[in-house]
């Protein structure tokens, strides 16, 4: 009996076996494009394109990670050490470069391909997707952030251009009881250790040198002034309650809702409040109401460049955005090279910035008429994007990411003076994979 | 307790047929013992002997996925990074808060629970489904439901808290919310097998003690408890290891931010956030260590009953 | 039960008790049923119950085939792996309580091993065998895992159960002259079938809630469970949190469950209160 079971169960593993290896039949090559699950329709579109302008060489076939960020790169970095060839093409996060450039997950691209590449994109998405100086993954999407605020609670100066200012005219609004939440990402995620690199390099400094191991971030005082920003926002009279909860979600609905006057939010926010029907209703003070005055937070929604540190210096927004890389286990490397140059071109960047609201990384669409169409923002977006920066490029970015956010959450707690050191000593730790992460 | 593996019944100085039969008998009872632990004992160490020599050893190389070039063994000092690092014990401290309390107002409630639904009068069949649908809800989907429930303007529970409270975002709040998610869904698990052993317990002993002049309190203490005991500590037993492993919960309500980690979320982090494959199994096998202290405190301390340890005498 | 007379007011404690515990139970998931029926615009209004009301979430999870490949992959694979535990579990557990072997202490000490080890660190191992032999993204490559760290709760529990077996019972009926076949089947078997049916709803849960392994052993519809299809859900646009989504997935695949403890709680009841147990 005990012998007939086992038979019995290896012939079920076997068959098992069998029948998973089997139907995947002589059809050709076959490129597996892997996107994250939002906008995922645009991608699939883009890949039936591309594989009409294909010819028959190969097949786009576009399959869909997981939602959320980390869980898409965990799928990935598994699957690659794992020796999975189905993996061909993947959509990285800017960030994961870096990482896995080093760890020889992703191939470089070849030279012809990369000068393909960098023509005619954006200087600072191309950035993002080079390691030692070798292009890595080709940019496809990016992003940036503006400052959206209330039209009708502005001084008659109009919006403000520095951070104290935005602070100072919040809390006024405070006194006079009227909407006075400031919205930034200050959850405890990848958020706000955007926020933070953002205000520092906007002051000038780094957190790691190009080598991707040399902390930077104590040097001068860019530093400091980023803390006593990020201290100032949380512990402003009439701050937002929940401030450290929100992300980028969160705050587009907390502006909606009418209780805030400022958010420093990406792009995909405007055509988001049209799409709730221009938000709440609000009274003559400004304040949110329950009952119909036929004016909306829609109506008197504006937006302008990000605040900057420095006076006189605009600020360095650090950008996101998706890039598009061959995996090292990808048995067509060859087609996977060409189809990212159809994947990335301009009929698909294109759509993804009209139906999937993320900005392109070629220049010449930021002056196409279509393109502006959709993005009213367009030239702050462009503006914004001239000045941008990147954040730290290293392998143990995702370790960055964690301790700087454990550290400088909730933000009402940071003390601008002590904590510099300490965050200096956790990047140290972090890019030198020394302890554990929170 | 202790057995002795050589059946008794084997003894070893009377020979004859009567001697014969029994060793006999003795190896058919082996072989039919063996027969029928080998599906599992097959299936169990054919899936997991690789994976867990593997954590093993992994706990004893300095290896990060990112940089594989620079894995190196390195004995124990992982162990040593792990114990003298403050975000260890911060994690260990919120999981033995959250154990303690969320394992001991469950057995509370979930005895509450059984003693409902073994003696109540009407819609039993009712209150016995009802009550087991917080069991068999994906974790997840819980979580999320207590998770909107609780966030400011979107949740009914929110709105009950004094205006501008964030309950999610502040540590001792945010770990009451867990216990009480916790409890919420694994009270019918315990009420489950405390049923089992309150079905045990026989009507006539109860009837009994009350025609002596028992209270309810009294039987309840003196009868039913004692006669309960060994489901009392399976229960227990198994609810106190999953409870010292709790994730989804947290992963869910608050992603272990604001000091809320437990070690599991802590060994996931380093494990899959951070690729540290070496400190995060060593992670994991400190995890395993206190969770085998805690098993073996439960069997030796209080006695908890291992199954088939006086078979012998059946 | 008591041989007492149930007095209006007996039956009006028991009932307000009732009442009490099928709130508990119930308010959470009324709150996520509200929630999957609530327009997109009023799910962050903070009420109890919708102001609006629209099915929209329903059908949009069921607009795709994702969703419900995703609940028949869930179903198949909590039932066949919870068939297989059950079986296997009984096997153990019957050896365990009732026969004398060597390496039984073993056997326990080893699946109390396995009930105790993270299963976070067994994760990429169990990934990198199963891609080696073909069983990524399978339903074998799901149930083998089930049913493996099942098994330690099985076998507890059922060992449990047969212990407090009285097996005097299956020698009586031998002597009335019942064969062992009979004597098992008409004596052992309603006694030990509530302790299996309560174990095969545990295993049914543990499958169905398995959130860890869903993720990291599967990869396309094929094999993909509800857990790790509902960490897929977006919103109906890119600016929705999927809240109405995952909500609506919530209340869909609770109702098997609602469908198979329905089923096997009556069997519980009989076996409980049939009386045979009695010391």
């Amino acid at each position: 009996m005990l012998t007939r079971f086992a038979v019995l169960l290896g012939a079920a593993l076997l068959a098992a076996g069998l029948l998973a290896g089997c139907g995947s039949g002589d059809e050709g090559v076959v490129l597996r494009f892997y996107t994250p699950a939002d906008a995922a329709t645009q991608y699939g579109q883009a890949a039936v394109d591309c594989t009409d302008q294909a010819g028959g060489r190969y097949r786009i076939e576009q399959q869909t990670l997981p939602r959320q960020a980390d869980d898409q790169r965990l799928q990935l970095a598994r699957r690659i050490v794992g020796g999975d060839e189905t993996l061909d093409i993947m959509l990285l996060d800017v960030t994961w470069t870096a990482e896995f450039a080093e760890a020889e997950w992703i191939l470089p691209f070849p030279p012809e391909a990369a000068a393909r590449a960098q023509e005619g994109t954006l200087e600072v998405a191309y950035e993002t997707g080079t390691w030692r100086g070798e292009l890595f993954a080709a940019p496809l999407n990016t992003n940036t952030q503006l400052l959206w605020y209330r039209e009708d609670l502005m001084p008659p100066s109009g919006p403000p251009g520095r951070w104290d200012e935005v602070i100072a005219i919040a809390e006024g609004l405070a006194a006079q009881d009227r909407p006075s939440w400031i919205e930034v990402q200050a959850a405890q995620y990848e958020g706000i250790t955007v926020w933070f690199n953002t205000l520092l390099t906007s002051a000038g400094g780094r957190i790691v040198a190009d080598d991707g191991t040399t902390v930077t971030l104590a040097e001068g005082d860019a530093a400091n002034r980023a803390l006593e920003i990020m201290s100032g926002v949380a512990t402003a009279r009439g701050v937002d309650p929940s401030l450290s909860q929100r992300d980028e979600g969160a705050a587009r609905l907390a502006m909606e809702s009418g209780r805030a006057v400022f958010q420093v939010n990406y792009p995909f926010v405007l055509p988001g409040i049209e799409e709730n029907n221009g938000g709440s209703p609000i009274d003559e003070q400004g304040n949110p109401t329950d009952q119909d005055t036929g004016r909306q937070v829609g109506d008197v929604f504006d937006w302008a460049p990000y605040p900057s540190v420095v006076e006189g210096e605009p600020a360095s927004v650090t950008i996101g955005g998706l890039n598009l890389a061959v995996s090292s286990t990808s048995r067509h490397p060859e087609q996977a090279f060409e189809a990212i140059q159809c994947l990335r071109n301009r009929e698909n960047q294109l759509r993804n910035a009209r139906e999937g609201g993320v900005p392109p990384t070629l220049e010449a669409l930021y002056t196409d008429p279509a393109f502006q169409e959709a993005y009213p923002a367009w030239e702050a977006i462009k503006t914004s994007l001239d000045n941008a920066s990147v954040r730290p490029e290293s392998p143990a970015y995702q370790s960055i990411s964690i301790v700087l956010s454990d550290a400088l959450n909730p933000p009402n707690e940071i003390d601008p003076d002590a904590m510099v050191d300490d965050l200096a000593q956790r990047v140290e730790d972090a890019v030198n994979s020394q302890g554990l992460v929170p | 307790m202790t057995t002795t593996e050589v059946p008794a019944r084997f003894p070893v100085d009377t020979p004859d047929t009567d001697g014969k039969r029994r060793s006999e008998g003795a190896r058919a009872e082996r072989r039919l013992a063996a027969m029928l632990c080998a599906p599992a004992v097959i299936v169990m160490v054919a899936v997991t002997a690789y994976p867990i020599g593997y954590a093993i050893w992994l706990s004893l190389l300095r290896y990060d996925l990112r940089f594989p070039e620079q894995s190196q063994f390195v004995g124990l000092d992982n162990y040593v990074a792990v114990l003298t690092d403050q975000y260890w014990w911060s994690a260990f401290t919120v999981t033995i808060a959250i154990t303690v309390i969320s394992v001991a107002i469950e057995l509370v409630l979930g005895l509450a629970l059984a003693l409902v639904m073994h003696r109540t009068i009407m819609g039993r069949g009712t209150v016995r489904t009802v009550v087991l649908i917080p069991y068999g809800i994906v974790t997840v989907a819980a979580a999320f439901s207590w998770q909107y429930a609780w966030t400011p303007e979107t949740g009914y529970l929110a709105g009950l808290l004094p205006d501008g409270s964030a309950p999610l975002t502040e540590q001792i709040p945010a770990l009451a919310i867990v216990v009480l998610a916790e409890v919420w869904k694994t009270t019918p698990f315990m009420a489950l097998l405390l049923l089992a052993g309150l079905a045990l317990v026989p009507d006539d002993l109860l009837r009994a003690a009350q025609v002596d002049g028992a209270g309810p309190w009294q039987r309840l203490t003196k009868v039913i408890l004692p006669m309960m005991k060994p489901a009392i500590l399976v229960a227990l037993l198994f609810r106190t290891l999953d409870a010292f492993r709790v994730f989804d919960n947290i992963y869910v309500l608050t992603r272990g931010n604001n000091g809320t980690g437990s070690v599991s979320i802590l060994g996931y982090d380093n494990l899959f956030g951070a690729f540290n494959l070496g400190i995060g199994s060593a992670i994991s096998i400190l995890t395993f260590v206190c969770v085998a202290i805690i098993a073996f405190l439960f069997v030796k301390g209080f006695g908890a009953a291992a199954p088939g340890a006086d078979a012998e005498r059946r | 039960m008591m041989a007492v007379a149930d007095t209006p007011a007996r039956k009006a404690g028991w009932s307000v008790l009732n009442i009490v515990v099928i709130l508990y139970a119930l308010v959470p998931v009324l709150w996520i049923t509200s929630l999957s029926f609530k327009t997109t615009a009023t799910v962050t209004d903070g009420n109890f119950v919708p102001r609006e009301w629209t099915v929209a979430n329903y059908q949009g999870i069921f607009a795709t085939s994702e969703f419900t490949r995703a609940l028949g992959n869930s179903i198949g694979i909590a039932l066949i792996a919870t068939t297989l535990a059950v079986v296997i579990g009984t096997m153990a557990a019957y050896a365990i309580a009732r026969l004398t072997f060597p390496g039984k202490k073993l056997l326990i000490g080893v699946s109390l091993l396995i009930a105790m080890f993270p299963q976070i660190s067994l994760v990429s191992p169990l990934f990198e065998i199963e891609r080696a032999i073909g069983l990524f993204d399978t339903w074998p490559g799901l149930i083998l895992p089930y049913i493996t760290f099942s098994l330690p709760l099985a076998i507890y529990t059922l060992s449990a159960f047969f212990r407090e077996i009285p097996w005097e019972l299956e020698k009586a009926a031998k002597m009335d002259g019942a064969t062992p076949a009979q004597a098992f089947r008409s004596v052992i078997v309603p006694l030990a079938a509530p302790g299996v049916f309560t174990t095969a709803i545990l295993v049914f849960i543990f499958c169905w809630n398995d959130f860890l392994f869903a993720i990291s052993l599967t990869s396309t519809e094929a094999s993909r469970t509800v857990p790790a299809a509902i960490s897929n859900f977006t919103g109906s646009s890119q600016f929705e949190e999927p809240t109405g989504s995952i909500a609506a997935a919530a209340v869909v695949i609770t109702i098997p469950i609602i469908v198979f403890v329905l089923l096997f709680q009556r069997r519980i009841v009989a076996g409980l209160t049939s009386g045979a147990v009695k010391g």
